[in-house]
C-alpha cells in the first residue's frame, strides 16, 4: 500500500492507495500517530484509491480518532467506496468518524 | 450459473495473506462476482486467517493451512482447515487481558463484522484438524 502525506492550511492529508490490511496497517498507524504526536490536529484520510480495508485498518482509524478527540482534534475520511462505507456503518464508526464525499468536502469539514 | 472450486495451501505466515487475497480475488472475478461480495469475502477470510495464525498454534513451527472455495447453487462456501491445537477462530478474543478497556472493545470488532457480512459460519474439530466453514449466499446483498 502506498501512503502519501501532504499538509494544507494546517490540515494533514493522508492519501492511501491499495489494501489497508493486517500487513499494511502498522505502517499507516505509525505515520498517523507520528502526525498526531507532532501536533497535527486536523486529519483527512483520502480513500479514493483504497480497494480494501480489514479490521486492522479499522482499528488504526479508531485509535487515531480517540487520540485526536483528547486534543479536541478531528479526523475525516473522504471518497470511501460504498462497500467499505457499509463496514464503517455496521461497526458504528460513523458516530465518531465522519465520512464525506470528496476531498474538497473533507477539507471544508475538518 | 457457473460452478467451480479452488483449493490452495498456505503457511501460517502473515505474508501469505497477499497470496490468499490474490487467489481469492481471481477466483471471484472468474465468477463475475460484484466487488462488494469480493470485498466481504476477503474481509472475512483475512479475519479468520489472521486469528488462526496469531492464536491457533502454540509452537514456532511452520503449519500448512488449506483453503477450499466452492461455488455451488448460488452459495460460495469457503473451508479453512489447519492442523493446530483445537482452536475456534470464531471465539477468539483478544488474549491480552492487560489491554485497556477502550482497546478491548475493539478487539472483537473484526469477528462481529465477519459474522454480519457472511451468511453462515461454522467450526468443528475433525480428524485432528480445525475446520472452519464460511458460507456466503450470493443472492443476499
Amino acid at each position: 500500500m502506498e501512503i502519501t502525506e501532504t499538509k494544507k492550511d494546517g490540515i494533514h492529508i493522508f492519501k492511501l492507495s491499495g489494501n489497508l490490511d493486517s500487513n499494511t496497517s502498522p505502517e499507516f498507524e505509525q505515520k498517523v500517530l507520528k502526525a498526531i504526536q507532532d501536533g497535527s490536529n486536523r486529519l483527512v484520510v483520502d480513500f479514493e484509491h483504497v480497494d480494501y480495508i480489514s479490521s486492522a485498518g479499522l482499528r488504526v482509524l479508531n485509535l487515531a480518532s480517540k487520540k485526536l478527540k483528547r486534543n479536541n482534534g478531528k479526523i475525516v475520511l473522504c471518497s470511501v467506496a460504498d462497500y467499505i462505507k457499509e463496514v464503517f456503518e455496521i461497526a458504528g464508526f460513523y458516530l465518531f468518524l465522519p465520512i464525506v464525499g470528496s476531498l474538497e468536502d473533507a477539507l471544508a469539514t475538518v | 450459473m457457473s460452478q467451480g472450486s479452488l483449493t490452495l495451501e498456505v503457511t501460517n505466515k502473515p505474508s501469505e495473506l497477499d497470496t490468499l487475497g490474490e487467489r481469492l480475488e481471481k477466483f471471484c472475478e472468474g465468477l463475475d462476482l460484484p466487488p462488494k461480495t469480493v470485498f466481504q469475502l476477503k474481509f472475512a477470510i483475512e479475519e479468520i486467517f489472521v486469528n488462526i495464525i496469531s492464536y491457533g498454534f502454540s509452537d514456532d513451527k511452520e503449519h500448512r493451512i488449506r483453503i477450499t472455495i466452492r461455488h455451488e447453487n448460488g452459495v460460495l462456501a469457503v473451508c479453512i482447515e489447519d492442523d493446530g491445537q483445537p482452536f475456534n477462530p470464531l471465539e477468539s478474543a483478544t488474549p491480552d487481558v492487560a489491554c485497556p478497556i477502550e482497546d478491548r472493545q475493539v478487539g472483537g470488532l473484526g469477528l462481529h463484522l465477519t459474522k454480519h457480512l457472511m451468511s453462515d459460519l461454522h467450526y468443528r474439530r475433525r480428524g485432528g484438524k480445525n475446520v472452519l466453514t464460511v458460507r456466503k449466499n450470493l443472492k443476499e446483498s
